[in-house]
């Protein structure tokens, strides 16, 4: 059994230990009363009884209050409800108890001081005065007839004493006349009832009182109510010293009326003197008990008190702690249904109402699952997007924005949520670009477009296609959506298939009449220059000249178009590149021993896998460039290093060849490996772009930019191996579907 | 809790106890109350009591004799015999009750036994308390009425209270009734 437990049962043995003590001492009370002498046999217990009560009400209310004070301290709730119906029952019953206490307090004082009169005293008194002074007259007349009869009695003795005795008696009706002698001793008697023993021996007293000389009267009362009268007085013998003087001792009866009357007085007076003796004691006993019963009444009415308070706000303190309960979220709050009143049905409608809250946070819940898995899915669309998103309020700050918008703005959305775009790491000038070309739009509130933004670059300017629209809020303060893509692979591609159709047909229809006009250019010379005059024949020779050479330039660039029309035919073989890219060097420092270029290979890049003709004519259309740019540029020089790298998994060789000559011009930039383009005056500008046609026909890709200090450079990344391509055109196809969105 | 518990305990059973205890700290029987000698002799097979006892004599007793109060006089007196590992048994347990009242149309204290069959009036308190203190060769009880075996002990305690009041009265006057006063047991063992 626990503590708690030991404490219930306790409390509930104390209470029922109270209310056993007070039915205890009221059937005490009511058998008692009827016998008073059971009642004062039983009165201590009674006493007992009501004081043990009194005790274990007063434990139980200690305990009350202390509960009481306890919840209130901690502020349980309500606890302060409680403590006020509490004090006010409190109050309803303890004032009239205190009321009628005081003025039964009162009225006992009064009642019993009432009953103690000094009238009533005084006239006991003036009765027993009066009383005595009728006997004390009878007393007197009685006490002088015996003294004038003991003088009649001188010197009579023997049956003459008897006689007078006798006569005597019967004439003052005596009951006992008795003669003693000198020793106390009886000498002759006469009794009006016959003497059934010897009379009693004379009180001392009278003897003492005789011998001092005065005479000897005595009232006194008798168990029957009666009273009677003892004279005695000295028969004047002559005295002799050897008998002494004798003495007669006379017993009267009062008559009957005067000692009814006179016992009548002294028993009122009696019974008077005995109830005024406890007039104070009365009192204080009527306040003492009136006090413990006013207090076990206040006790049991306080306890009464609480526990009703408590039966009262106990649904009170349940809804208050049930509303607490649902406040902090728990919606599977119950409370006991009590009663069927009104409080009952207040219980039953909170009880209701937490069930439809659980089932619409139910609801509510599942409606929040539902979307936040909607929320997650989209996330991953978006992370998986290759189109920007950006989410942003009108005052360009960050809602939300996914991995690809900041792979094509070149920053880093993450941790971006709350930031302002412009905070965004590194300020790259295409991100600041995009920033003022959306603040401008925003500015001049444009709510939604759809179109191209060329963004600049290091490495090229960037085409992208963007559309923006605002986002609906019904405070008007919403934001936009910023969706983006980087369409300048596409339009490249547009491009070059453009540029490859327009090279098949110059190829195909170009091509075929080149040679004719050759050949007849050279036939009409053979033929008309013989049987022509010198002036003619210069004329003729420098015409045909002309022709064959204009037609041999257009074969060349014919060609160079076939060539970059071709259809892709590689010859995949291993081969070092250092090897070649050595070799390839040699060839132009054979050929222009004044140009300066210089080798930096790396040692560790292996063998790779590839079309060494065609990477040859990467090369040599690399360094061509890079001489031809450097002319007229003093300690010009071409760079050339290799080495290795790993993107998207795969091992690529990188081919970087860079001159200190005075770069590209930023207008092209852009289109480098466009078709007929070119910074040179005498270009046909298909170089760059057929090394671009062979390095994306490996699978890899080429990068052109100016450096900073000075210069072009060119970066070509080959995938090592055939492995390595199919990764890398993994990574290819992604963008091209990119593409194909876009 | 048990603290208040506690305190509420000792305060009722102060109040309960505090006020008998301080009305009869010094009570109107006040003075030397005790019994001198106590003795049983066996005369013609009927045991016989004689006790002499000293009762307070003082002015409050004589006031209130003279305002009307009747005081008794009780003389318990008991025999029982000592039982191993049981609860003594009672051979007899007997009162002899008197009461003195002062009789104020005679100026005589009136001593009468219980039932009021025997009186004797004296002129003075002193004469009829010293008649009360002295008892004589009371008869208590037949010897063939002792069971059991000797010795029996004989105890006697005399005792003063107010006499003539309702029950009901004296019920009420329980918490402050000052006119009740006792001497301790007087024993001894009685072998015949």
């Amino acid at each position: 059994m626990d503590v708690d437990a030991i404490k219930h049962l306790a409390v509930r043995v104390l209470t029922v230990a109270a209310f056993a003590a007070g039915i205890a001492a009221l059937l005490l009370l009511a058998v008692s009363v009827e016998n008073s002498a059971q009642f004062s046999r039983w009165q201590p217990w009674i006493l007992l009884v009501n004081i043990l009560g009194a005790i274990a009400l007063m434990v139980l209310l200690a305990r009350k209050f202390w509960q009481l004070y306890r919840d209130y301290r901690d502020h349980v709730p309500g606890s302060r409800l409680a403590m006020r119906t509490v004090l006010m029952f409190g109050a309803l019953v303890i004032a009239p108890l205190v009321i009628v206490y005081l003025f039964s307090l009162d009225f006992i004082n009064r009642g019993i001081d009432s009953w103690f009169r000094v009238e009533i005293k005084q006239g006991l008194n003036d009765a027993v005065v009066l009383s005595r002074s009728a006997l004390d007259l009878r007393l007197r007349e009685q006490a002088r007839r015996t003294d004038i009869f003991a003088r009649s009695l001188r010197e009579l003795q023997g049956t003459a004493l008897l006689q007078r005795l006798d006569e005597e008696r019967r004439a003052t009706e005596a009951k006992e006349i008795i003669v003693y002698d000198a020793y106390g001793r009886a000498a002759a008697v006469s009794s009006a009832t016959p003497l059934a023993q010897q009379p009693a021996p004379s009180p001392p007293e009278v003897a003492l009182q005789l011998a001092a000389g005065r005479s000897y009267v005595s009232l006194n009362s008798l168990p029957n109510g009666q009273y009677s009268i003892e004279t005695a007085a000295p028969i004047a013998d002559a005295v002799s010293a050897r008998s002494g003087r004798r003495y007669v001792l006379i017993h009267y009866e009062v008559p009957q009326e005067l000692s009814a009357l006179a016992e009548g007085v002294q028993h009122t007076s009696s019974q008077y003197g005995d109830l005024s003796a406890v007039r104070e004691p009365l009192k204080i006993s009527f306040r003492l008990t009136l006090t413990l019963v006013v207090l076990l009444t206040l006790l049991a009415a306080i306890y009464g008190a609480i526990y009703s308070a408590q039966r009262l706000t106990r649904p009170v303190q349940d809804l208050i702690a049930g509303t607490r309960a649902v406040g902090k979220g728990d919606l599977g709050t119950r409370l006991p249904l009590s009663s069927r009143d009104e409080m009952g049905l207040l219980v039953h409608s909170f009880n209701d109402m937490t069930k439809r809250l659980r089932r619409a946070s139910e609801e509510a819940k599942r409606s929040r699952q539902a979307v936040e898995r909607e929320r997650e899915r989209l996330a991953i669309i978006l992370s998986r997007l290759s189109t920007g998103v950006i989410v942003t309020d009108r005052e360009l700050t960050v809602h939300s924005a996914n991995q690809s918008a900041g792979t094509i703005l070149g920053t880093s959305f993450a941790n971006a949520a709350g930031q302002h775009l412009t905070q965004l790491p590194p300020g790259t000038a295409r991100l600041a670009t995009f920033i003022s070309e959306l603040r401008a739009r925003l500015t001049a509130g444009w709510d939604e477009w759809r179109e191209q933004l060329t963004l600049p670059g290091e490495a090229g300017e960037r085409v992208l296609l963007w559309a923006c629209t605002r986002l609906p809020d019904e405070r008007e303060q919403g934001g936009v959506v910023i969706v983006f893509d980087d369409i300048t692979a596409l339009l490249s591609a547009q491009r070059d298939a453009a540029w490859g159709e327009v090279a098949r047909r110059l190829a195909h229809e170009i091509k075929n009449p080149l040679t004719p006009i050759q050949l007849s250019a050279e036939r009409l010379r053979r033929k008309l220059l013989g049987g022509m005059n010198a002036e003619d024949a210069q004329l003729l020779e420098r015409a045909t000249h002309t022709i064959v050479q204009q037609v041999d330039a257009m074969k060349q660039m014919v060609n160079a178009f076939s060539e970059y029309a071709r259809a892709p035919d590689m010859k995949l073989q291993h081969f070092n590149l250092n090897q070649l890219v050595s070799e390839v060097a040699e060839l132009y420092l054979l050929q222009d021993p004044s140009a300066e270029i210089r080798l930096d290979l790396d040692p560790a890049l292996p063998e790779i896998e590839a079309d060494r003709g065609r990477v040859r004519q990467i090369l040599a259309n690399l360094i061509t460039n890079g001489i031809e740019a450097l002319a007229g540029v003093k300690g010009g020089c071409v760079e050339i290093s290799t080495l290795q790298q790993r993107a998207e998994g795969a091992a690529t060789a990188v081919i970087c060849v860079r001159d200190n000559g005075p770069g590209f011009r930023k207008e092209i930039l852009g289109r480098l490996f466009d078709p007929y383009v070119s910074g040179k005056p005498r270009g046909t500008g298909l170089g760059l772009a057929i090394v671009k046609r062979i390095v994306e026909e490996h699978g890899g890709r080429v990068e052109a930019e100016n450096r900073p200090e000075g210069g072009a450079r060119i970066l070509v990344f080959l995938p090592v191996s055939d492995q390595d391509r199919t990764l890398l055109a993994g990574g290819e196809r992604r963008m091209e579907m990119r593409r194909e969105r876009a | 809790m048990h603290t208040i518990s506690r305190l509420s305990v000792a305060l009722v059973l102060l109040i309960a106890l505090a006020a008998p205890i301080r009305v009869r700290s010094a009570g109107p029987l006040a003075g030397d109350f005790q019994i001198r000698s106590a003795f049983v002799v066996v005369d013609h097979g009927v045991l016989q009591l004689s006790a002499h006892i000293d009762y307070p004599v003082n002015d409050r007793i004589r006031s209130a004799l003279r305002d009307g109060v009747t005081l008794a006089f009780d003389l318990e007196v008991n025999i029982s015999r000592h039982r191993r590992l049981w609860l003594d048994a009672t051979v007899l347990e007997t009162t002899l009750r008197r009461e003195l009242t002062y009789h104020a149309v005679t100026d005589r204290y009136v001593l009468r036994d219980e039932a009021g069959v025997e009186q004797e009036n004296f002129p003075t308190l002193e004469a009829a308390l010293e008649k009360l203190g002295r008892i004589e060769d009371l008869p208590i009880l037949v010897q063939s009425q002792l069971r059991g075996d000797a010795p029996w002990e004989v105890a006697v305690r005399a005792g003063v209270r107010r006499g003539h009041m309702p029950d009901a009265l004296r019920a009420l006057v329980f918490w402050t009734d000052d006119w009740h006063r006792t001497t301790g047991w007087y024993t001894w063992m009685l072998t015949l």
